[in-house]
């Protein structure tokens, strides 16, 4: 192979990678919403549709243990903070690979979208504004 | 609910009257930025061309504010021209005003605020807005009311995306919202988390066969990717003008009525700079630095020269372009001879670009663009003896022919303009040369010609 087909090679290859982790990050997203809507589901089902001193079967990996409901449901709760955490800082490297697949692929990186956002008061103050 | 909510209908299709600029498409410059000789609408100027491509070049990386330009050559050079041009290419987040020197005379507003809110129209300043949404198909909605009619009411609705599907249950208030916007399954939602608001996107391509017939406005979108509960993000440009209005507003309802801003108290703007001064600090806020152009700027006074000097000097001011056709003249305001009509101590600011005038063969290639643009056909010879009349009279003259002589040969029912076509509108109207002349053979048959010794003031 000459050096410019290698140099293409190598590019391509560069600019792949660059994209198959934007693409993985994005899918652990879905998948880590996924199982927060579904903790989310648990949890609405056991506020509403159990009795308080009934014990609930939990599934761990591929077994069934009997627990207290209280006690579940803190477990659920905790498991949520983790994943809204974990969701807010892929969301974060998502930006950053973005912006990196942008630079190897040579297009004008994204405007603006490194900027913090409004918070709700100053938003409102300018809203007839962004509603056009 | 008694009220219903009247569709938002937007019209898409614009109607774009034709402006003497309106071919202008950009400057007509190659990456190299070396001016091509008929592109973008644009024809010659070359050294013009390339000067602001240079100066456009800055204004684009944002490294100069509170710079002026001039553009300085005789009348129907492509002055407004090279300034459309660097209007076009400067893109649509690039704030982008113009103004004529005579605008700013009015009663309603002094000289200096018309000018200080030209200024800051010209300056974009851009913020984001971040909103957590839950976006999915409508699987199903169930809504249990209570048997006895009254009561609060409970209900289930289910989401989907390509990729997930969840339930989530629903409270009264929710209930409500979604019969008023009368979602049903097969509808594409959004539901924005803070508020509560929902929105209907339209309806899922795969329940598209659901029912027989259905309204025009009915519109079809793919179900959504990827999670449900998304974060969406949206970059807003406003210019600093639009927010001193909103703010001057809610002091004051007298904007309201007169229908335009009237004029803001400068508390206002101060209050306005630090707060914005203070979201960039903060990082939410970036300022852009825009363009200011100012045609027939000789019409300005010394007043707002003075006040073009000290505004350029301001940490917040946009690019300044000027253009005028005048030479060496009076100063408005003053009896002080100066070059261009502008005072010394401003001119030597400016970055100053010539235009010179057009030859034959550009002429013949600019009426042969603006032909194009008036959707009028000419003939070879027809055109020939438009660049003549173009090159002894003015290229403006020739440009107004065109669309004359258009309907004239329409008149005639004929496709393509013919030199009799020409003819026939170049005796029916009289170029400014031919004018004076008229004028000077009739004057004494006009009414006050007993003024004809005093010299025409301007001013």
């Amino acid at each position: 192979m000459d050096s410019v087909s290698k140099q293409a090679l190598e590019y391509l290859t560069e600019v792949e990678e660059a994209a198959e982790d934007v693409l993985s990050t994005k899918q652990q997203i879905v998948d880590l919403d996924m199982k927060r809507n579904r903790n989310r589901e648990a949890l609405h089902a056991l506020k509403h549709e159990m009795p308080d001193e009934e014990k609930v079967k939990v599934c761990f990996g591929n077994m069934f243990i009997k627990f207290s409901k209280s006690k579940t449901q803190e477990m659920i709760q905790k498991d949520q903070e983790q994943l809204e955490k974990e969701i807010n800082d892929l969301r974060r490297e998502l930006k950053a690979k973005v912006k990196c697949l942008n630079d190897t692929e040579g297009k004008p990186e994204l405007r603006g979208y490194n900027l913090s956002p409004l918070s709700a008061d100053e938003l409102k103050a300018v809203n007839s504004l962004l509603k056009r | 609910m008694a009220t219903t909510k009247v569709p938002e209908v937007r019209d898409i299709t614009r109607i774009e009257r034709i402006g003497a600029h309106s071919h202008i498409r950009g400057l007509g410059l190659d990456d190299a930025l070396e001016p091509r000789q008929v592109s973008q609408g644009m024809v010659g100027q070359l050294a013009s061309r390339r000067a602001a491509g240079v100066i456009l070049e800055m204004i684009k990386d944002g490294h100069i504010a509170g710079r002026a330009v001039l553009i300085a050559g005789q009348p129907g050079t492509g002055k407004t021209a090279i300034a459309m041009g660097i209007a076009q290419s400067l893109g649509l987040d690039t704030p982008f005003t113009a103004l004529a020197g005579s605008e700013i005379f009015s009663l309603e507003m002094s000289k200096t605020e018309a000018l200080s809110q030209a200024f800051r129209k010209a300056i974009g300043v851009r913020i984001k807005e971040e909103t957590e949404i839950i976006e999915g198909e409508v699987v199903e909605i169930q809504i249990d009311r209570p048997a006895t009619g009254t009561g609060s009411k409970v209900g289930k609705l289910t989401l989907k995306t390509t990729e997930m599907e969840t339930i989530y249950d629903l409270g009264n208030k929710m209930i409500d919202s979604l019969s008023k916007e009368k979602v049903q399954a097969g509808d594409v939602i959004t539901i924005d988390k803070a508020t509560g608001k929902i929105s209907k996107l339209g309806r899922s391509f795969t329940r598209a066969r659901d029912y027989d017939a259905m309204g025009a406005q009915t519109q079809f979108v793919q179900c959504p990717e990827g999670e449900l509960q998304k974060r969406k993000e949206v970059v807003h440009t406003v210019s600093l003008h639009e927010i001193d209005v909103i703010n001057s507003r809610t002091q004051g309802f007298l904007a309201l009525f007169s229908g335009d801003t009237g004029e803001i108290k400068s508390e206002v703007r101060e209050q306005i700079n630090a707060k914005v001064c203070e979201w960039r600090e903060e990082g939410k806020a970036e300022i852009i630095p825009g363009v200011l152009f100012i045609d027939e700027v000789h019409m300005l006074d010394m007043e707002c020269f003075s006040f073009l000097n000290r505004a350029l000097e301001s940490d917040l001011s946009p690019v300044l372009i000027m253009a005028t056709n005048r030479g060496i003249t009076r100063i408005r305001g003053t009896n002080y001879q100066s070059p261009h009509g502008i005072p010394i101590d401003l001119l030597d600011r400016l970055l100053i670009i010539a235009t010179s005038p057009y030859t034959e063969k550009e002429t013949k290639q600019i009426l042969k663009i603006r032909c194009e643009e008036e959707d009028v056909e000419l003939s070879e010879e027809a055109h020939t003896v438009l660049t003549r009349i173009g090159m002894e009279t003015s290229l403006r003259y020739a440009i107004q022919l065109i669309s004359t002589a258009g309907l004239v040969c329409r008149k005639r029912k004929g496709t393509e303009v013919q030199v009799e076509d020409i003819k026939r509108v170049y005796s029916l109207f009289l170029d400014e040369a031919r004018s004076s002349q008229y004028m000077k053979e009739y004057q004494d048959s006009f009414l006050f010609n007993e003024t004809q010794s005093a010299a025409m003031d301007t001013s």
